[in-house]
């Protein structure tokens, strides 16, 4: 072939030079990817650390922490039903009938007692519709509070602490474990298993005790 | 002087099997240079012909078509089909075998007929393997949007994921998703390996800039030196031998979506032998139906010469007879097995509502070929166009016939059902059409559809035997 | 069931709603009125939701911000004491149909009712439902139904009104008419068992003296109770106990579905078809169409329905030549029986029927149907006294109002009275006369003659168009009421939910126009009962009433003496003459669906296959084979001619073999013109041939018009080959096992070893052990009755979509558990099996080794789950499933729910998307709540606890289900019984449902 040709096209000797860029992205590809998956479970996407602004400036802080209510006084269902119900305009107004009667705070709630319209509570943890997540089977099994909602008691405005992700329930029905306590105490914010003894050891006992065996069945959540 | 005699001899026929000479396999005066000419004009030629222009131009409106089968589909439903229970399968996975099928014989005369020395194989093995590419295109779309919800359809990749899911390894349908897109992969890569030097060629020959430097840069710097040629021979060697096994697997595997499954006219072991013979039969159907027009079109009949042609019918004879002894074998199993189920689907495919299916793929899958007995059937393009597009029609509806009548009339009486194609399915598959023919027009437009590179190899050798 | 304080249970929990009809705003009130299910009702919205979720799981990370709509959760203000939220609660009720009730459970999420059972207490239930008491949940949630008050001038949709402003009409009219003591005042209702209604209509009585309560009924039943007012001279109702009969002869009667005391019925019939300790009862059915009972009856004999009487004629005769003695008052009829020895009709069974029937004496029973003339029904009340089976298997009891003059007689007063212009203000309670009254009495146009009319309707259909007031009428579900049983039995009707669209109860509507003030229904029944309940105590019996939905005590039974000089009437029979050449008889029937019509619009019963037909969507003419050959009729929906001196009526024909040669059926209540989006233009309507002189049976002749109508059915689509046809009988036999009983007798496993089955072991690498719970499920082709109760309750259950007359076509349907339908033997007089088929929970199953993303999988206890938001839609599955028991949603099937209609939706369960496979779970949403309350408590499940809405609805208590694990549950003996088999056990699926074979009990062991 006549190579002399004038059209005749040849790579540019700096062609060459690009060599040790083409050994850099083949090897920083694999680091692409595992990044990208990362970010992909990163709170940024699973939704962690949703806080909406809720109606009333309600504060977890106070009452379930410095005042120590327990969580069952307001969500009163929990340990019998799988929705942990929100509490009734009624159940605020038990104690706040006489104490802060007048705070404007409370604004709302003494509009919706007299009213009776509903006080429109912004949801925080929400789960895909599918999903079919009963508390009472979890909280009677010794799944604190605290291992799916975080410190509450610490909270000022209620906030989403964990991902809430398929994945991240499989994770403890695999191995519960780490997650388990007496039952009795499952509203215990700060609970910590005797001393001298992992939150796994400690787990693992409660678990032979009552026979617990976390399903994996899809059937278990989805229906 | 001598040589030149050889040629005036030649050009009459290469048909003649004179056991003392292999018979040449490129007709008339021709040298290197004269082969480079003959397939470079077609790409070079700065307007292509009005024809071309109107083959695309129809192909392309078609294609477009499929677009918007394929919108209608995705936003309503596939609803839109005339898919039931128990058809739940129809026109869309019959398409995706088909095609799949063509996209056998590419592979197979690159890759199978290489290893075995077949020399006749590079007049055709260039655009043959075009055509296979752009038919695993076609395949690969159609259990893409076959699917409910096709935007979920990368849950079929193992994809790391929030779920903690993986897909289901014992599903034949994940099984299709690697068979074919290894296929995929393949046969691109080999296609492009054995187009390199031929991209250089047309690089050098290109005046324009921009050409030279499209084709330079595919060329991948291509000199024709020793170094180059030596290398080059290995990797196609080392293509050939990767590509040969896949011939079989992919087809294999697509007849598991069958086989594996419990469907009385499914549920069979014969299958994937038959689908692979099947799919090399039209596989090699489509390549004369391709290769006569474009050697009548591009002036390739030196290249691509009645001898190629009739080593295709011989092929087409041959595994036409295979997918008989199939049909064949089929039925006596039916019977022999005593499973009543399984016999009453093949009595129903032979004499049930779709009587007329089953017929006319035995017609023209089997009867049909047999016209290659006759030498001179083999050699006449009119013949043999008609019958590859025989067997074509024939073997889609090979497809049509084992989904859809071993689904219509299965295990409970309670649920049998018929089913009608809406037009959307029709108008998807004609669209599938489209959308190759666009592709092969693109190929015969901007690359050597003949391999020149191993053209000139064949010559070389022919003219040293001649001498 | 807790207990319902009337005032939270029935108000406190409630807004109306109906100032929200008004989309948007409903919806918000929606979502503040059921805090927790705020995204079950705002589906529209949850299933864009749904897909964007699937799409974004993994690729969760290119989208930064919260991917789904801010969700509010809106408790209540004040909760009512001992309330769960998203809990289901059930309350009793009673549903009033044609004057006889059934009582009823209704389940309650968030205050929506979502679920009809059967009240197990009441004895006309027995905790089971029949398709349509079930379809009057979807009903009440039906956004076509009547919205509000509209007054008419002349023709036109008519004003908005309110209450009010009725009222302000309605007074001074009221005065005018108390004034003249009610002259021109006529009330016409549909039959009612109320016992307020009852008091309600004594106060109009009073009122006005001169007024006229007419009662229409299309249905009517009384013949029977003519025949008793010939038979005793008094008006009577005849009870059947089937519990107590050998020997039934059902004499054009469906005892089952077409029968007030129907699902009583069944249950009794059906505990004597087990062939346990080797007895069985023996049903013998005489009957021109085919009717369940003629399906379930061990010998039909094909008849024309004017020669039914004559058969029984014939039967007598043959009774007392061997020597059977007519009982005192009845002498008379020999020589009136003796003349239908002479008839032509004559068929040798009939001999096998008397003799069997005296081998039974007093362990047997002759039921007439109510399209037979009272003189039929006469003469089986003397047959059955003479047999000695009055006072076991038949009883008598008194008529709750004897005084009623019957329907037909009623209506054709009326209609002389509104032409003689003896009418000023008519007021029409329920029904919808203008659609179904005899077509001669022209009452549409006399209606609207009239200028004062009150319509009080659940919809504004044909009659209301012709009203000047349309009143809307409070549902069952949504006012207080009471109904009685038919066996008199009687209990409390409990609003679930505030009127939706404001309606008031016929009660409240009676009460108004006597008293010209509104008081609440709850007001009028607690008064009402105050007097049925013992005062002592009355709150505490009113709230167990409440409670329990019923309060016990049947009408006391009583034996009657004959009335003597009726000979005559049954001598008349003997003139029946058989039909032949191109004269057909036309048989008018109810619809299996539609009811009398009144059902049209609700998509759930239109879109049920008729047991028989398989055909939704549409009625048609029922023939013969030999008939529709002679016609010329090919296929399944060419059309045909019906012409009768009346007028004519083209319709499409369905080949119905079984069909008695010479007569073709038609079901009523089809083509509505006012129904609503659903039923508007489904059918051909049949009324306007019904005339006073022929309400059941016309003369008329057919002949094929050019043409033929798309007809949906769910089985045989299409004209089956005889290639087809003949595979379809041999798999029948191995799909449907039946013996009869003497070779059950002789071989108990007779069913297993009809098919070989090859795999003795499950063939697994990896065997599963079931150590925890197993479920299962068996079910008894010997009770089966086919009615699909069973489709609807699992359509109710599941948010089973309707998808349409196209799609039902194409054969899309979505029931997860239809019921097969095969014939057997000679296709003019063929033998009848149904199979209920669901999914089977194969323990090997083939659905799911082919699924590519695993979204159908096995769970621990055996259930073949399937997870659809994981399904992409290959569809793999249903192809590869054995029993083609899985659906495909192909479109999006809730595009058209309105956001009333989407409130029936189970909370517990998902609504499917488009492109999602579906099917049966075993309700798998009631297994988890049993179990979890129970590992709560730490106690096991006992047997019975969990129950699939198939298994609960079930009349003929055909279907069980349990752990197989558990040595003493029923599931367990059934699949240990000798009868049980598995379908297609041979391809080694291991069906976790499987079936008893079917047993028959033939006269001399022989069908």
């Amino acid at each position: 072939m006549n190579q002399d040709r004038q059209s005749t096209y040849s790579f540019p000797s700096w062609v060459d030079d690009l060599k040790p860029l083409l050994a850099a992205v083949g090897l920083g590809l694999p680091v692409v990817l595992v990044l990208l998956f990362w970010y992909g479970a990163s709170p940024a996407t699973t939704a962690v650390g949703y806080a909406p602004p809720q109606p009333v400036p309600y504060s977890h802080a106070l009452h379930a922490g410095q005042l120590g209510i327990d969580c069952r006084y307001c969500h009163d269902t929990v340990e019998v039903a799988a929705h942990a119900a929100i509490p009734a305009t009624q159940t605020c107004m038990n104690c706040h009938t006489n104490i802060r009667a007048g705070s404007a705070k409370l604004a709302l709630v003494r509009e919706s007692n007299v009213t009776g319209m509903p006080v429109p509570w912004v949801r925080v943890h929400d789960l895909a519709d599918y999903v079919y997540f009963n508390h009472s089977a979890h909280v009677r099994r010794g799944v604190g509070c605290v291992e799916c909602h975080g410190r509450v008691d610490k909270m000022e405005v209620v906030h989403q602490t964990q991902p809430l992700s398929m994945g991240w329930c499989l994770d403890c029905h695999r191995n519960p474990d780490a997650h388990l306590r007496p039952p009795e105490l499952v509203t215990q914010m700060d609970w910590q298993p005797p001393a001298q003894m992992t939150r796994a050891a400690y787990g693992r006992q409660i678990r032979e005790k009552y026979n617990l065996n976390p399903s994996e069945d899809c059937s278990t959540c989805h229906r | 002087m001598g040589v030149a005699a050889i040629d005036r001899r030649d050009v009459r026929d290469n048909l003649g099997d004179d056991p003392g000479r292999r018979a040449p396999l490129v007709l008339g005066k021709h040298d290197n240079a004269t082969i480079t000419d003959k397939v470079c004009r077609i790409v070079e030629m700065p307007k292509p012909p009005k024809a071309w222009y109107v083959a695309f131009g129809i192909a392309l409106t078609v294609t477009g078509v499929l677009g918007a089968m394929l919108a209608y589909l995705i936003s309503t439903g596939v609803g839109v089909w005339g898919l039931n229970k128990p058809i739940a399968w129809g026109f869309d996975i019959t398409n995706f075998v088909f095609w799949v099928g063509i996209g056998h014989a590419g592979t197979l005369i690159s890759a199978i007929l290489y290893l075995f020395r077949q020399n006749w194989r590079t007049g055709i093995n260039r655009f043959a393997e075009a055509m296979t590419i752009f038919a695993v295109i076609c395949a690969g779309m159609f259990p893409g949007i076959h699917t409910g919800r096709a935007w979920l359809d990368y849950w079929l990749f193992p994809l790391p994921n929030q779920m903690a899911m993986w897909p289901n390894f014992r599903s034949p349908l994940l099984w299709d998703v690697f068979a074919v897109s290894t296929y995929m992969t393949v046969s691109i890569c080999f296609w492009y390996m054995g187009m390199i030097p031929d991209l250089a060629t047309i690089r050098d020959r290109t005046t324009s800039k921009l050409k030279g430097a499209i084709y330079g840069i595919f060329a991948l710097g291509w000199r024709g030196s020793n170094r180059h040629w030596h290398r080059y021979e290995r990797a196609y060697l080392l293509l050939a031998a990767i590509a040969t096994p896949l011939v079989l697997s992919v087809h294999s595997v697509v007849s598991f979506d069958f086989a594996t499954s419990m469907m009385p006219g499914w549920h069979a072991t014969i299958f994937p032998p038959y689908f692979v013979a099947g799919a090399i039969f039209g596989g090699f159907a489509m390549v004369l139906v391709l290769a006569v027009p474009c050697r009548q079109w591009f002036g390739l009949k030196d290249l691509i010469t009645p001898r190629h042609l009739e080593n295709m019918c011989k092929i087409l004879l041959a595994t036409g007879m295979m997918v008989g002894y199939a049909y064949a074998i089929e039925f006596f199993i039916s019977w022999y097995s005593g499973n009543p189920a399984e016999g009453f689907v093949f009595i129903n495919r032979a004499f049930g509502p779709y009587a007329w299916a089953y017929w006319t793929m035995v017609f023209c899958n089997v009867a049909t070929p047999q016209v290659f007995w006759s030498r001179r059937a083999r050699q006449n393009p009119w013949i043999i166009f008609g019958v590859a597009i025989c067997v074509n029609v024939g073997m889609w509806f090979e497809r049509f016939v084992i989904i859809v009548t071993s689904l219509h009339r299965d295990f409970l009486p309670s649920s049998w059902n018929m089913y009608f194609p809406t037009w959307v399915e029709v108008t998807t598959l004609v669209g599938s059409f489209g959308l190759f023919f666009t592709l092969f027009l693109l190929f015969l437009r901007f690359l050597p559809m003949v391999a020149m590179a191993e053209v000139k190899a064949v010559l070389q050798k022919q003219h040293h035997e001649a001498r | 069931m807790p207990p319902l304080d009337p005032k939270s249970g029935g108000r406190a929990l409630w807004r109306s709603l109906d100032d929200l009809a008004g989309d948007k705003a409903f919806q918000d009130a929606v979502g503040r009125e059921f805090p927790l299910y705020a995204d079950e009702m705002l589906a529209p919205s949850r299933r864009e939701f749904l897909m964007l979720m699937g799409a974004s799981v993994a690729l969760a990370g290119m989208t930064a911000c919260r991917r789904w709509p801010v969700e509010n959760i809106v408790p209540f203000s004040h909760r009512p004491e001992g309330y769960v939220p998203g809990e289901r609660l059930q309350f009793a009720t009673s549903y009033d149909r044609n004057g006889a009730a059934i009582g009823l459970l209704v389940s309650s999420f968030d205050g929506r009712p979502i679920k009809i059972e059967g009240n197990p207490l009441h004895p006309m239930s027995l905790g089971a439902t029949d398709p349509i008491a079930q379809g009057t949940l979807l009903q009440m949630y039906d956004p076509d139904r009547s919205t509000g008050l509209f007054e008419r001038a002349g023709q036109g949709e008519g004003t908005p009104r309110t209450w009010d402003e009725f009222a302000v009409w309605a007074e001074p009219i009221l005065a005018r008419h108390k004034a003249s003591g009610g002259a021109g005042l006529r009330i016409l209702a549909e039959p009612s068992s109320s016992p307020t209604l009852l008091a309600q209509k004594k106060r109009l009585e009073s009122v006005y003296p001169q007024a006229v309560w007419v009662e229409w009924d299309p249905l009517t039943r009384d013949a029977e109770r003519e025949g008793a007012r010939l038979a005793f001279g008094r008006p009577l109702r005849r009870h059947l106990d089937l519990g107590k009969a050998d020997v039934v002869l059902a004499l054009d009667a469906d005892l089952f579905m077409d029968d007030p005391a129907g699902l009583s019925h069944t249950r009794a019939w059906a505990r004597r078809r087990k062939g346990e300790d080797g007895v069985m009862n023996r049903v013998w059915a005489v009957e021109a169409g085919y009717s369940l009972t003629g399906a379930s009856a061990d010998h039909r004999i094909p008849v024309q329905s004017a020669l039914v009487p004559v058969a029984l004629g014939r039967i007598a005769a043959r009774m007392l030549r061997s020597g059977l003695t007519l009982s005192a008052g009845c002498e008379g009829l020999r020589e009136a029986i003796e003349r239908f020895e002479s008839h032509a009709f004559d068929d040798p069974r009939l001999d096998t029927i008397a003799a069997d029937l005296l081998a039974a004496r007093g362990r047997g029973a002759i039921a007439v149907g109510p399209r037979q003339p009272a003189a039929a029904h006469a003469l089986a009340m003397a047959l059955d006294a003479a047999l000695g089976n009055s006072g076991n298997a038949v009883t008598y009891a008194d008529d709750p109002e004897p005084a009623r003059p019957g329907h037909l007689e009623a209506i054709a007063k009326l209609a002389s009275d509104l032409s003689a212009g003896l009418v000023e203000t008519l007021v029409i309670l329920g029904g919808n006369p203008a659609f179904d009254a005899p077509a001669d009495l022209d009452l549409a146009k006399r209606i609207g003659s009239v200028s004062q009319t009150i319509r009080v309707g659940l919809y504004d259909d044909e009659t209301s168009s012709l009203c000047r007031w349309q009143l809307p009428e409070a549902h069952y579900l949504e006012a207080w009421g009471d109904a009685r049983g038919w066996d008199g039995t009687a209990g409390v009707v409990q609003p679930l939910i505030e009127p939706l669209y404001g309606g008031r109860s016929a009660i409240e509507i009676a009460a108004y126009l006597a008293a010209g003030a509104w008081t609440p229904g709850y007001e009028l029944v607690r008064t009402t009962w105050s007097t049925r309940l013992p005062a002592a105590g009355f709150e505490k019996a009113w709230r167990r009433v409440v409670h329990d939905g019923i309060e016990a005590g049947a009408a006391p039974a009583l034996t009657p003496v004959f009335a003597a000089g009726w000979g005559g009437e049954v001598a008349r029979l003997a003139e029946a003459r058989q039909l032949g050449g191109d004269a057909m008889e036309l048989l008018f029937a109810k619809s299996s669906a539609v009811h009398d019509g009144r059902f049209a619009n609700c998509g759930w019963l239109v879109e049920l296959p008729d047991p028989m037909t398989k055909l939704t969507w549409d009625n048609a003419a029922l023939l013969s084979p030999s008939d529709a050959e002679a016609l010329g009729v090919k296929a399944i929906g060419d059309l045909v001619t019906m012409s009768l001196p009346g007028g004519s009526l083209v319709l499409p024909a369905f080949i119905l073999p079984g069909q008695a040669k010479g007569s073709v059926t038609v079901n009523l209540g089809w083509g509505r013109s006012r129904a609503g989006r659903v039923g508007n233009g489904a059918g051909v309507d049949a009324y306007p041939l019904r005339t006073a002189a022929s309400l059941w049976r016309a003369e008329a002749k057919l002949a094929r018009t050019p043409g033929s109508a798309m007809l949906a059915t769910t089985q045989d689509h299409w004209v089956v080959d005889t290639l087809g046809r003949k595979e379809e009988q041999v798999r029948a036999e191995e799909l449907i096992r039946t013996g009869t009983l003497a070779e059950y007798r002789a071989k108990p496993e007779f069913a297993r070893e009809m098919v070989e089955v090859p795999h003795a072991a499950p063939i697994s690498t990896y065997p599963i052990e079931y150590n925890g719970h197993k479920w299962g499920m068996a079910i008894d082709l010997s009770s089966c009755i086919g009615c699909a109760a069973c489709s609807i309750a699992c359509q109710a259950e599941n948010n089973i979509p309707v998808v349409g007359r196209k799609e039902t076509w194409r054969g899309r349907d979505m029931q997860w558990i239809r019921v097969d339908r095969y014939f057997e033997g000679d296709p003019e007089s063929p033998g009848l099996a149904f199979q209920p088929m669901t999914c089977h929970q194969c323990e090997n199953a083939p659905c799911e080794q082919v699924c590519p993303v695993a979204a159908t999988v096995h769970d621990h206890e055996g259930l073949n789950v399937m997870v659809y938001n994981r399904c992409v839609g290959t569809r793999y599955c249903s192809n590869n499933c054995p029993y083609k028991v899985r659906r495909f949603n192909y479109f999006n099937n809730h595009k058209h729910e309105t956001a009333v209609s989407m409130m029936v939706y189970n909370p517990e369960v998902t609504v499917r998307m488009r492109g999602v496979m579906e099917k049966c779970s075993y309700c798998v949403q009631r297994i988890n709540a049993v179990k979890i309350p129970a590992k709560n408590a730490g106690r096991p499940i006992s047997d019975g606890e969990v129950v699939p809405a198939c298994a609960q609805v079930c009349p003929a208590e055909a279907i069980a289900f349990g752990d197989l694990n558990d040595p003493h549950s029923r599931v367990r003996a059934l699949h240990d019984d000798a009868r049980c088999y598995g379908v297609l056990e041979e391809i080694n699926t291991r069906p976790r449902t499987r079936y008893l074979a079917r047993l028959r009990n033939p006269a001399e062991g022989k069908a």
